[in-house]
C-alpha cells in the first residue's frame, strides 16, 4: 500500500502520523513545496522579530522523517490524474498512490489593486513569505539561520506559487521600510503589524470596515483594541479602502479609496486566503465552483473513493449546514487525523467540527471566543461587563431566549472547553453568571474576575443587558 | 497594570550575546574564569601574584572572599531581576516570585549570614538545605551550631521540604527560594531559550542527575557512620574523609559553579539544575508524586514552539500541549514561563485537587430551572 500525502503541514503530518501509528509497513510519501520539515505556520511571527528560530517552530524533531520513516519529496504538485492514480509533479515527474490525501492548504487571496505586481508588496502566509519579510526588515533571518534546503524547490517551480521566492527591495530602498502598510484587518493583518510595530517601523493599517472585527467584536470591545494597536504606534486607519499602488520599480506609492497619495515602501496585503486548488482544476475532482474548495463528505472524501483533502483545501460541512473550508489550525489538525483514518481503510472516522470556538492574542489583548457570537441576530441579548480594575477585561455573553448560545471574552484567559459545556448543557445566564469562574484560566495570583451572581441584580453603568448589540455611530 | 500577557515580542535570536555568538562565548570565558579563580585562589597550584580575591574583600571590610561573592550574587540577581521584569513583569506569578528571590537572596543569603559571623564568629545560610548543601546534614557540622539551628536544618530538609513538594511542586524551593534558581531566573534569564530540548538531553538529565542524587545519599550515610564508628576504623575515616573533599570538589565547585553558571550564555541557565543538582532530583521524584502540574486547555494548542523554546529546563512543553495532555514533569521547576509566553494562553500552572472538583461537577443537575 503506498499512501501519497500532498502537504507537509500540519493536516498532511497529523494524517501521516495516523496512519503511521497502525500500519508500520506502509509507505507514505509526503509531498511539499514549501518546507522540508513541518513547521507551526501561525508562528511565523515570532520568526520574522527573531523570538523564535526556525527550528523553534518545527514541532517535531527534524528526525521524524527519518525514524518513522515517511519518505518526503520536496516539488510542486501541478496535476491529478485519477484513473491512473497518479500525481504530477513540476519536474513532470508522476507519483503513482493507492490512497491519496490533497491536503495542500491555502494561498492568499491576490490583491486586487492595480500596481499589486510591484515588487515590496507581498503577503505573511507562507515560509516563503516569512523569509520574504524578514530579509525586507531585517536583512535576514536571525540566528541560527534560515530553514534547510530553502530553494531546493524552485527548480520545478514558478513565480505563480504561492512558495515562491519573492525579491527582497530592501538595497533599491536603502535599508529597512519607513513607510509601511498592512491591508486587511484579520489575524495575518494584525500580525504583520505587530512585526512591523516591533521593529519599529512606522506602519498603516488598512481595514475596509468601520469598526474591528464587526462580525465578532461589538464597539465597545473594538475600541478597546483598537485603541490598544494605536498606544503601540500603529497608525489606524479603520473605514478606508485603498484603491492602487504606484512606483517605479518596487512600490513608492499608496493610492486611498479617497484619492490620496501616500508615501508607502512596503505593503503587506492579507485580505485572507483560498484554496490553493488550481493545479486540480483539470483532474475532474469536485471542487466548490467559488472559492475552489475541494469538496469532502463526512470521512472528508472527495468526490473519488481513493482521494481524501484535509484542512485549508478542503470545503467541510459546518454546523449550520454551509460547506466551505474551515482555515483554523485546530480544526486542520482534527481533519488530519480524520483523514489519516480514512487512509487506513476505516470508514467510520467522522470529522465533526462542534461548536464554534477560537482564541487570539490581540497584541497584548487576550481574546477567547466560544458559540454564537455573530452580530446583529434578531432576537438575541447580549450581557456585557467590563472590568477596569487591576485587571481589564471584557465579558460578553450572548443569549437566544433563556439560553446562554456565545461568548466573547477579552483580557483575561478561559477554558473554552468549560464555556462550550456550558453551551451544550442549554444552561440560562444565572446558572453561567454563577459558575462562570469554573471556565477560568488565568495565571496564579491574578484575582478572579468578579460577577453579579445574578442576571436581575445587575446594575450601574458597568454592566448592562441589550437587547441590541452596542453599534457605533454611524461613519 | 496587567496582571498577566506578554511585553510584546522579543528578539531573542537577533541579540548576539544572547545568541551564542561571539560575545555570549566572550562572557562564558569570563565567567567561567571567575568560577576558577573563586574557587581556587587558595589552591598552592593557583599563581601567587593573582590571589587578589581575598585581599580585595578584606579592603572592603569583607571577611574573606565568600562574602565578597556573596555581595556580587546580590548584585548580580538584582541586575538580572530588574532586566526580567522588564520584559516579563506584567504577570504577577512573576513578580511575586522574582520578588521572593530577591528577597531570599539579599536577606537570609547575605545579610543573616553576615551578621551571624560578626556576633557567633560563624554562619548559617536558612535558604540551603540537605542535599543540595550537603554538609548541612553532616553530624560533625550540625554539632557545630546550636541545637535549635540544627534542629532547623534537620526538618527543613527532611520533612518540610517533601511536605512542600507534594503540596505544591519543587518549584517553592527550586524557583522561589534557591540562590542557585533565583540567579538562574534573574541573571541568567537572557540565555533561557539556550537549552537543549532533544530527546537525547532529556535522557543524559535523567542518568546524570539522579546518579548525583543517589552519591549524594550515600555519601550523608557514610558520613554519619563514620562519626560513630570512624574512629574504629582508621582506614574507613580517611577514605570517607576523602570522598567529602571530592564530592565538593566536583559537584560543589566545578559542577554547580565553574560548568553550571559560567556556562550559563552557551548552554542554558540551568545546566547544573537540571542535570546535576541533587536536590532537583529529589524534589522532582517527589512532585511526580503530588499535585503539582501543568494543566493543558484542550484543542487550543498552534504548536508554536514557544513554551518550549523559553522552557530553561529543557522540557519540550509543546509535546504535551498539541496532544491534550496535562502533565507533571519531574524537571519542571515551576518558574511559569511556559504559561506566560503561550500566545493562546493554552498552560496553566496549579495544584490540582481534580478528584473533588470532578465530583463536584458531575452533582450539578444537567438543566437547571
Amino acid at each position: 500500500m503506498h499512501i501519497v500525502i500532498i502537504g507537509n503541514g500540519v493536516a498532511g503530518i497529523e494524517a501521516a502520523l495516523a496512519v503511521r501509528a497502525k500500519e508500520p509497513d506502509w509507505r507514505i510519501t509526503l509531498i511539499s513545496e514549501e518546507s522540508d520539515h513541518f513547521f507551526s505556520r501561525t508562528a511565523l511571527m515570532w520568526v520574522v522579530t527573531g523570538q523564535l528560530s526556525h527550528q523553534c517552530i518545527e514541532p517535531h524533531e527534524r528526525d521524524l522523517y527519518e525514524r518513522l520513516n515517511l519518505q518526503r519529496v520536496r516539488a510542486r504538485a501541478v496535476g491529478l490524474d485519477l484513473e491512473k492514480q497518479q500525481v504530477r509533479l513540476g519536474s513532470g515527474e508522476p507519483v503513482s498512490y493507492d490512497r491519496l490525501l490533497i491536503a495542500c492548504g491555502s494561498r492568499p487571496r491576490p490583491a486586487p489593486w492595480k500596481g499589486s505586481e510591484l515588487d515590496g508588496i507581498g503577503s505573511f502566509v507562507t515560509l516563503q513569505d516569512c523569509e520574504w519579510l524578514e530579509r525586507e526588515i531585517h536583512g535576514g533571518s536571525s540566528h541560527p539561520g534560515g530553514p534547510p534546503r530553502a530553494d531546493e524547490h524552485l527548480a520545478g517551480s514558478d513565480a505563480s506559487s504561492p512558495y515562491w521566492r519573492r525579491p527582497s527591495v530592501r538595497d533599491a530602498r536603502g535599508g529597512a521600510p519607513t513607510c509601511a502598510a498592512v491591508i486587511g484587518g484579520g489575524l495575518i493583518g494584525i500580525e504583520a503589524v505587530e512585526v512591523l510595530a516591533h521593529a519599529k517601523v512606522p506602519v498603516r493599517f488598512f481595514i475596509r470596515e468601520d469598526w474591528f472585527w464587526p462580525m465578532a467584536l461589538d464597539e465597545r470591545e473594538s475600541r478597546w483594541i483598537a485603541d490598544r494597536m494605536s498606544s503601540h504606534g500603529v497608525e489606524m486607519r479603520l473605514g478606508e479602502e485603498v484603491a492602487s499602488f504606484a512606483g517605479k520599480d518596487r512600490v513608492e506609492k499608496l493610492v486611498t479609496g479617497g484619492g490620496e497619495e501616500e508615501d508607502t515602501d512596503l505593503v503587506v496585503v492579507a485580505i485572507g486566503v483560498v484554496p490553493n486548488t488550481e493545479w486540480l482544476a483539470e483532474s475532474g475532482l469536485e471542487l466548490q465552483e467559488r472559492g475552489g474548495g475541494i469538496v469532502v463528505d463526512e470521512h472528508l472524501r472527495t468526490s473519488d473513493p481513493n482521494v481524501f483533502a484535509a484542512g485549508d483545501c478542503a470545503a467541510v460541512t459546518w454546523f449550520d449546514g454551509s460547506r466551505r473550508p474551515e482555515q483554523l489550525w485546530y480544526t486542520a489538525r482534527d481533519q488530519g487525523r480524520v483523514a489519516g483514518r480514512g487512509l487506513l481503510g476505516d470508514s467510520v472516522a467522522e470529522y465533526n467540527r462542534g461548536h464554534w470556538y477560537n482564541s487570539a492574542k490581540l497584541m497584548d489583548i487576550e481574546y477567547t471566543t466560544a458559540g454564537l457570537v455573530n452580530m446583529n441576530v434578531e432576537g438575541e441579548k447580549n450581557f456585557f461587563h467590563e472590568e477596569r480594575g487591576k485587571v481589564r477585561s471584557t465579558t460578553r455573553i450572548v443569549l437566544s431566549g433563556d439560553r446562554v448560545v456565545g461568548f466573547n471574552m477579552l483580557g483575561r484567559r478561559w477554558d473554552h472547553s468549560v464555556l462550550i459545556r456550558f453551551i451544550e448543557e442549554q444552561r440560562s445566564l444565572d446558572h453561567v453568571l454563577t459558575h462562570l469562574n469554573e471556565a477560568a484560566f488565568d495565571t496564579e495570583f491574578v484575582p478572579p474576575l468578579v460577577l453579579p451572581s445574578r442576571a436581575g441584580e445587575l446594575a450601574g453603568p458597568a454592566f448592562s443587558l441589550n437587547a441590541e448589540p452596542v453599534r457605533p455611530p454611524a461613519a | 497594570m496587567d496582571q498577566q500577557g506578554q511585553n510584546g515580542l522579543l528578539s531573542t535570536f537577533r541579540e548576539g550575546w544572547r545568541a551564542r555568538r561571539l560575545s555570549a562565548w566572550l562572557i562564558a570565558i569570563v565567567l567561567t574564569g571567575f568560577y576558577l579563580w573563586l574557587y581556587f585562589e587558595d589552591r598552592e597550584w593557583f599563581p601567587v601574584a593573582l590571589k587578589q580575591m581575598d585581599p580585595f574583600a578584606a579592603s572592603l571590610g569583607l571577611e574573606n572572599r565568600w562574602y565578597l561573592y556573596g555581595l556580587l550574587y546580590c548584585v548580580a540577581m538584582t541586575g538580572g531581576a530588574v532586566y526580567y521584569l522588564r520584559r516579563h513583569g506584567n504577570s504577577r506569578y512573576n513578580r511575586i516570585r522574582i520578588g521572593v528571590n530577591l528577597f531570599v537572596q539579599i536577606v537570609l543569603a547575605f545579610t543573616l549570614p553576615f551578621v551571624m559571623f560578626i556576633f557567633a564568629n560563624k554562619d548559617f545560610y536558612l535558604s540551603y538545605l540537605w542535599p543540595l548543601k550537603i554538609d548541612y546534614l553532616y553530624p560533625d557540622t550540625l554539632a557545630k551550631f546550636p541545637v535549635y539551628v540544627a534542629i532547623y536544618s534537620i526538618l527543613a530538609s527532611l520533612v518540610a521540604m517533601p511536605i512542600l513538594a507534594l503540596r505544591v511542586g519543587k518549584r517553592w524551593y527550586c524557583s522561589w527560594v534557591c540562590g542557585c534558581g533565583g540567579l538562574a531566573n534573574t541573571f541568567g534569564d537572557p540565555w533561557r531559550h539556550l537549552t537543549s530540548t532533544s530527546t537525547r538531553s532529556w535522557k543524559l538529565e535523567k542518568g546524570t542527575v539522579h546518579t548525583v542524587m543517589v552519591v549524594a545519599v550515600v555519601l550523608t550515610v557514610l558520613v554519619a557512620v563514620d562519626l560513630f564508628a570512624g574512629d574504629s576504623m582508621p582506614r574507613y575515616h580517611s577514605v570517607v574523609g576523602e570522598l567529602r573533599s571530592l564530592y565538593g570538589l566536583i559537584v560543589g565547585s566545578i559542577l554547580a559553579g565553574v560548568i553550571g553558571v559560567g556556562l550559563y550564555p552557551l548552554l542554558g541557565p540551568r545546566v547544573w539544575c537540571r542535570n546535576f543538582c541533587p536536590m532537583a532530583a529529589m524534589l522532582g521524584l517527589i512532585q511526580k508524586a503530588g499535585r503539582f502540574r501543568i494543566k493543558v486547555k484542550p484543542d487550543m494548542c498552534i504548536s508554536c514552539g514557544n513554551c518550549t523554546t523559553y522552557c530553561e529546563m529543557g522540557i519540550d512543553v509543546r509535546s504535551y500541549a498539541q496532544t491534550n495532555q496535562s502533565f507533571t514533569r519531574a524537571a519542571c521547576v515551576g518558574c511559569g514561563a511556559c504559561a506566560h509566553v503561550c500566545p493562546r494562553g493554552v498552560l496553566k500552572l496549579e495544584n490540582h485537587s481534580e478528584t473533588r472538583k470532578d465530583k463536584k461537577r458531575t452533582a450539578l443537575p444537567i438543566l437547571d430551572a
